[in-house]
């Protein structure tokens, strides 16, 4: 084999890397992204006066009690719906594993994607108008979305476990809910558990956020004290986001961590 | 109860790919009796036990079991039935996850109601009883242990001590040994031999290692090609017998019978060794 003179030009290469650069360039152009104003002279003078606003943060005794309480129904919003989507998504899952027959496969799965596509503003949207104003709405919508993913993600856990544990407690004679409790469920217990801890965290960012579109909670306080450009309020409010999200992590983590066994 | 625990007439199974792992088998296990099943692989030992371990339903000839015939009975009676039987694989099938004592007390699903079943998952309802199989088999220290936390070896034992407390009317181990060492193996078919025969219930197992048959069994069935080449009492079991059933196999298969047909004069080395795995 002879070395080539010279290496070979990619010409597909060469053509992707220019259509991105101009979609780039006509993507500014379209949305006159005013990217020059951020390097005036002015601009960050600008900018420090107004973060400069947000502080100090509101820690009056009474305003730092509602925003405590607010906290705690985010909280309560966040571990009820994520809770809510496990025992959901778990019943959703068997079907959808192909447990009740094949017709009732296709139809879970048919459903599971159609709560999952539906993001959770959208769910929390269509919840504040069936359901009113308040965290029951954030409540069923995080429930409806994360029971959508989670029924997927527990289903493919259910199919890719080994029969064997399972059908082996059948041909000694037990029932169909204690083969799948003694045979199949020790087998993705843990997956399970990490899967819905990890949209525990994700759904406590959630649930901040829920209350922007009046589902309760901190996001609501957030959006009522930026309306009205309460910045030292808002700030508060945002430190105690931060501070919830951290403390769920660690919770979290805290619980998937492979402690040694419990004696009983 | 009648004395006998088994009994198949003309049985033939065909898998689900066309295969006719069984063809017209004549079986009879009385209570209490010890019957080993020898052949090469591929023979039909595992379709054999499958038929017996009411997992497989014959393609034709008449199949009893226990004093019925579960092929005729509802959901509720064959459910009952298998109940009675225990079933020992070569592959522990134990989650990972599980702990020993779950593991244990999975023996007896099928004999309790769903309720109590749940209710163990919860508290164990009858540690001292998993605690008593184990201890059978030196293992009651490790009773709250996670079985992924066990050595292989161990991981069988807690499928044995499963199926001890099942307290089956009829044993049945498919190649229980072929992944353990001497001393386990040694230990674990003369426990489920001691068992048969303190309960005075019918033992079936597949066996590659004819010495064990030999030495536990009273009776000795040869498996080829879906068929059963002899069954006969231990004492009458020869090399004759043996080369036949091992005939045009693989020369090392051969080998391995006509060895062991020799090494039944000698008593064997391993009977008085201690348990190794420990």
């Amino acid at each position: 084999m002879s070395i080539p003179a010279r290496v070979p030009v990619c010409v597909p290469c060469l053509m992707v890397l220019g259509a991105v650069l101009a979609a780039v360039v006509a993507s500014f152009a379209y949305l006159e992204l005013p990217l020059g104003e951020l390097l005036a002279p002015g601009a960050w003078g600008g900018m420090a006066a107004f973060l400069a606003g947000f502080f100090p943060p509101d820690h009056e005794a009474a305003f730092l009690g509602k925003v405590g309480w607010a906290a705690l129904e985010t909280l309560a919003i966040s571990v009820i719906g994520t809770l809510l989507a496990v025992a959901g998504g778990a019943v959703l899952a068997l079907a959808a594993a192909g447990r009740a027959g094949l017709i009732a496969r296709i139809a879970t799965r048919f459903v599971l994607n159609g709560l999952r596509s539906v993001p959770e503003l959208v769910w929390a949207t269509l919840m504040v108008l069936a359901a009113g104003l308040g965290p029951f709405a954030g409540v069923l919508a995080l429930a409806l979305h994360t029971a959508g993913v989670l029924g997927r993600l527990f289903a493919e856990a259910l199919e890719n476990a080994p029969p064997a544990p399972e059908s082996s407690l059948r041909e000694a004679g037990a029932g169909p809910v204690a083969a799948f409790l003694y045979g199949t469920l020790p087998l993705v217990s843990a997956q399970w558990i990490a899967y819905g801890l990890y949209r525990w965290e994700m759904n406590i960012r959630m649930a901040a956020i829920l209350g922007f579109v009046g589902a309760g909670g901190l996001g609501s306080m957030l959006y009522y004290e930026l309306s009205l450009f309460h910045e030292a309020q808002a700030c508060t409010v945002i430190i105690a986001m931060l501070l919830l999200s951290a403390l769920v992590d660690g919770i979290s983590a805290w619980i998937r961590a492979d402690r040694p066994p419990r004696r009983l | 109860m009648s004395g006998v625990a088994v009994r198949l007439q003309g049985v033939s199974a065909v898998h689900a790919n066309g295969f006719a792992a069984l063809k017209g088998i004549d079986l009879s296990v009385r209570r209490g009796e010890r019957v080993a099943v020898i052949g090469p692989s591929g023979a039909g030992k595992t379709t054999l036990l499958r038929v017996l371990g009411l997992s497989l339903a014959p393609a034709s000839g008449h199949c009893e079991v226990l004093g019925q015939q579960p092929w005729q009975v509802g959901a509720r009676a064959l459910r009952r039935l298998r109940s009675g039987i225990g079933h020992l694989h070569q592959a522990p099938p134990i989650p990972p996850r599980q702990r020993v004592v779950h593991a244990v007390l999975a023996g007896r699903l099928g004999q309790w109601s769903p309720w109590r079943g749940l209710a163990s998952l919860l508290l164990p309802v009858d540690t001292a009883g998993a605690a008593r199989e184990l201890a059978r088999l030196e293992l009651e220290d490790r009773l709250f242990e996670r079985c992924d936390r066990l050595s292989g070896g161990q991981l069988q034992r807690v499928a044995l001590a499963r199926v001890l407390y099942q307290r089956p009317e009829l044993l049945l181990a498919d190649e229980p040994v072929s992944a353990m060492d001497p001393a386990l193996a040694e230990l674990t078919v003369s426990l489920l031999a001691d068992e048969a025969r303190a309960r005075d219930i019918a033992l079936v197992a597949s066996l590659h290692a004819v010495d064990l048959a030999l030495r536990h069994f009273d009776r000795v069935v040869g498996v080829r090609d879906g068929g059963l080449a002899f069954d006969l009492p231990v004492a009458e079991v020869g090399s004759v017998e043996l080369d036949a059933l091992y005939a045009a196999t693989s020369g090392r298969q051969r080998e391995a019978a006509r060895q062991i047909a020799t090494a039944r004069a000698t008593p064997s080395a391993w009977t008085a060794q201690p348990l190794a795995c420990r």
